[in-house]
């Protein structure tokens, strides 16, 4: 019996950290709107967006698993993202480039790992060449 | 939009693994970051439409403008 509560509180408290991190990091972009627009908002219209996407991202989550599960995969991917986004035209729009714009990211970053240990081997060490005169 | 800070992956990952009726469900590392986008600009679209809701000059922002906004912004995710 004990075991199950404890276990719930450690449930209980796990959750309460992820909502504090949302928390955080959903005050970070208010005050990043509130300097933009000069307008201020106040804690409990920021408590309560913190709130209203924790709350949301159990639906978000739920749907992704049933995506992935449709596709019979085991494994969310960009493509149950994207279908997520289905409900409004410029959200799926938005979503579709930036995921463009990820995996060119990933894939530029990829090439560079690549690149970096011929270009070490082929260049002698530290001969700082002045191109600033 | 790329100097706003947003959601950690370990953040979105810990999040959605918490809702997953499946242990075995796993996520992407692209669809972690794509992940991390939408829920960015849930938010922000949460305080933007806070913010134009907002019709007279006040300064602060509270939360009857937040219950004007969320019906549509429910909507629209």
């Amino acid at each position: 019996m004990e075991e199950t509560e404890a276990e719930e509180e450690r449930q209980f408290s796990h959750r309460q950290r992820l909502k504090a991190a949302v928390h955080y990091t959903v005050s970070s972009l208010c005050n990043e709107v509130a300097l933009d627009k000069q307008v201020q908002f106040n804690k409990q219209t920021v408590a309560a967006i913190a709130e209203v996407t924790f709350r949301q991202c159990e639906n978000f989550a739920k749907d992704l698993e049933m995506f992935a599960r449709h596709a019979k995969r085991s494994t969310v991917t960009t493509e149950d993202v994207k279908l997520l986004a289905r409900r409004s035209n410029s959200l799926l729009k938005y979503i579709t480039e930036k995921n463009e714009e990820i995996a060119q990211l990933n894939l530029e970053r990829k090439a560079k790992r690549k690149r970096k240990p011929e270009d070490e081997s082929s260049e002698p060490a530290a001969e700082v060449v002045d191109t600033e005169t | 939009m790329e100097e706003m800070s947003g959601f950690p992956k370990e953040l979105v990952s810990r999040i959605l693994h918490l809702h997953f009726r499946d242990c075995k469900t796993k996520v992407s590392g692209d669809a972690l970051q794509l992940m991390a986008e939408f829920l960015k600009i849930f938010v922000v679209a949460a305080v933007r439409g806070v913010q134009q809701a907002q019709a007279e000059d006040l300064d602060t922002v509270d939360v009857d403008q937040l219950e004007k906004v969320l019906p549509q912004l429910l909507l629209d995710f």
